[in-house]
């Protein structure tokens, strides 16, 4: 017994210097649940960063970067769980994550109450401008998104518009912006349903949305509801009237291409001018072309966070923070110039007008 | 209002199989078994392991009817049977514990994913202004023969005499020479296979999760309640009343009201509204809208 518990010791003597050489940070994705296709892509996009860096030799002189990714399973208590494991066991300094708004609202608050960098790479609700210091999004926020949607709406010459978003601090903040943003220029929404997540039908919803008869439904939801909500329409013969989606690749992307024909929508211009030759490599390394647009943030997060350690010469939550303040005034990241405003969110966020006609394609 | 009607319709043959089950399962052991949601998300995960393993959907179907049923004796034998003699609520306690670990063995086995058959979908057909898609024909047509075939053999056959006999007075129908366990255990079999035919149906309709079962647990609780427990074609009523409660609910606009176009309840208080339907007709008649053949105990 004695002898085990003094080999247990020496072994955690050798190990902890051994696992110290390398600079660890987190990410808390969904992995598994509605988004999961979307998740695994942001993965995606993590895993080349780190690879690129180790190959280039690593952070802070030759120290191995690592990231830990766990899986939110779509859900906010699970988000939370990942993330204390991430800071109080593997003692992370950073964490990237999640997806859904409603998840990366509070795994953020609870980071920067713990002192840890947070790096939001695929939410875009207006309360994640809220979360505090140490809190950072390389993705644009909603008010952004909303204004580019209602402008495409009104040039397609639709002026009524019926809404439909998941019930969470994501869609109701899109549905108010948008709400907001049309009226001001001169459309209106009729109906605004706001649906339950995770429910297997959402016939009644798409029936009390049709009642406005608006000349253009305009949806956001996450990949496998938003498949759902494509086959009800179908199923419904919602599909003759337009379908406008706001991030067309997250609507789309576990959707049946039958279902989804014709429909237009605005999505993340997700690859900037330096951004070709990860889109080159991506396409290596996974044999196919973007799954959705949200991997590039995912890469970029972690290219950002090794800079800001390489400045900083410490992995440090603080010294982190405090460099990537100043690395992120346009810094040229794959999804295009990466500048923070005073709130630590990127400010410049380009779109793309897109329709599905046998494939995406740029209007 | 054609599309009302056909809501209600699709609505209330979800509901009304695995009530019926529920119901006349009661009418003979005189315990609501909590556990017949969950052996209509087993057939329905049955069916869709045997159509990916290659069989036709109609085989697969028949063959996870057939498995289900026989699961029902099975767990009635072994657990429930043993249950009963410490009483009725002892057995629904346990019942409702069996459903737990149901859940529990489909997460492990099918996962948290929603699932769907492997079917062309095609344009709804229009009818009237309403519209259908074939599957909600075929899913009602099957379950309407279903409801009908257990009507026949509830009131056309000997067995069905045996049943009603039973389930009148078990004392008496024994020393009649009635063989009550065989004729409970036939029951028994029969609500299994009704219920994996609802879960079928509801997931060839659209999609199915582990959770299919445990969504129409109060609902379906909630028909065979407003039926008279124990009062097989109550339960179908009953069904028919839920379902048009909650229709109706989703489907009245508020706007006018409040000054507005379009106000609609969420669709996720549809529930809500059928509890409350039932909680007004208990207060009215606390034996349901029919009165069984039984007095419940």
């Amino acid at each position: 017994m004695h002898k085990a518990l003094l080999a247990a010791a020496c072994l955690a003597v050798i190990a902890v210097p051994a696992r110290a050489q390398d600079v660890v940070l987190g990410a808390v994705l969904p992995l598994s649940g509605a988004s999961a296709t979307l998740g695994d892509d942001q993965r995606r996009g993590i895993e080349l960063a780190v690879e690129q860096i180790n190959e280039g030799g690593g952070v802070l002189g030759g120290r191995k970067l690592r990231v830990i990714v766990e899986d939110s399973g779509g859900r906010a208590p699970s988000a939370l769980d990942a993330a204390k494991k991430l800071v109080t066991v593997d003692k992370v300094p950073a964490v990237i994550g999640e997806y859904s708004s409603g998840i990366t609202i509070p795994i953020g608050q609870y980071l920067v109450q713990e002192g840890k960098v947070h790096v939001n790479i695929g939410s875009s609700s207006g309360r994640i401008r809220a979360l505090g210091d140490g809190a950072f999004s390389v993705i644009g926020l909603d008010n952004v998104s909303s204004g580019f949607a209602a402008d495409d709406v009104i040039a397609q010459g639709w002026k009524t518009a019926a809404f439909i978003a998941p019930n969470n601090a994501y869609g109701q903040g899109v549905a108010e912006q948008f709400q907001k943003a049309l009226k001001e220029r001169g459309g209106e929404v009729v109906s605004t349903v706001l649906y339950t997540e995770g429910q297997t039908t959402y016939r009644r919803e798409l029936q009390q949305l049709e009642r406005g008869r608006p000349d253009v439904y305009v949806y956001s939801a996450y990949g496998k509801e938003a498949a759902t909500i494509n086959r009800e329409a179908f199923e419904l013969g919602l599909n003759s009237t337009p379908w406008y989606a706001i991030y067309l690749s997250m609507c789309t992307t576990d959707a049946d291409p039958k279902f989804v024909q014709g429909q237009y929508g605005l999505d993340l211009n997700n690859i900037g001018p330096d951004g070709k030759s990860y889109e080159e490599a991506y396409r290596k390394k996974y044999g196919e072309n973007f799954r959705t647009s949200f991997n590039g943030y995912g890469y970029d997060s972690v290219k950002l966070l090794a800079a800001a350690i390489d400045k900083a010469g410490s992995a440090e939550p603080a010294a982190i923070t405090k460099a990537l303040k100043e690395i992120g005034n346009g810094y040229q990241g794959a999804t295009g110039d990466i500048t923070f405003d005073a709130d630590r969110q990127r400010s410049k966020q380009p779109y793309l007008r897109l329709k599905i006609e046998d494939g995406t394609k740029q209007r | 209002m054609v599309q009302f009607l056909v809501d209600v319709l699709i609505r209330a043959v979800d509901l009304a199989l695995i009530a019926i089950g529920l119901s006349s399962v009661y009418s003979l052991i005189r315990f609501p078994n909590v556990a017949l949601v969950q052996y209509a998300t087993t057939g329905a995960l049955l069916a869709l392991a045997l159509q990916m393993a290659g069989l036709p959907l109609l085989a697969a179907g028949i063959v996870a009817c057939l498995m289900v049923g026989a699961l029902a004796v099975l767990l009635n034998l072994m657990v429930f049977e043993r249950l009963l003699r410490a009483g009725s609520a002892i057995a629904m306690i346990g019942s409702l514990a069996l459903s737990m670990v149901f859940s529990a063995i489909f997460l492990v086995t099918a996962g948290p994913r929603a699932q769907r058959f492997e079917l062309d979908i095609a344009p709804p057909l229009r009818f009237l202004g309403a519209r259908v898609t074939e599957h909600q024909l075929i899913a009602a047509a099957i379950s309407a023969v279903a409801i009908a075939g257990f009507a026949l053999i509830l009131f056309r056959t000997d067995l069905g005499r045996c049943m009603r006999a039973t389930a009148t007075n078990s004392v008496l129908a024994r020393a009649t020479g009635i063989d009550t366990r065989k004729v409970t255990g036939t029951v028994v079999f029969l609500s299994g296979v009704m219920a994996a035919l609802g879960g079928i149906g509801i997931a060839v309709k659209g999609e199915m999760s582990v959770h299919l079962g445990l969504d129409m647990l109060l609902p379906v609780f909630a028909a065979a309640i407003l039926g008279g427990l124990g009062n097989a074609l109550g339960a179908a009523v009953g069904a028919l009343v839920i379902a048009m409660a909650e229709t109706l609910v989703t489907n009245v606009n508020f706007g006018p009201i409040f000054g507005q176009s379009l106000l609609f309840i969420p669709a996720a208080y549809a529930t809500a509204a059928s509890f409350l339907l039932l909680v007004i007709v208990l207060l009215a008649r606390p034996y349901g809208l029919f009165v069984s053949e039984v007095k419940r105990v």
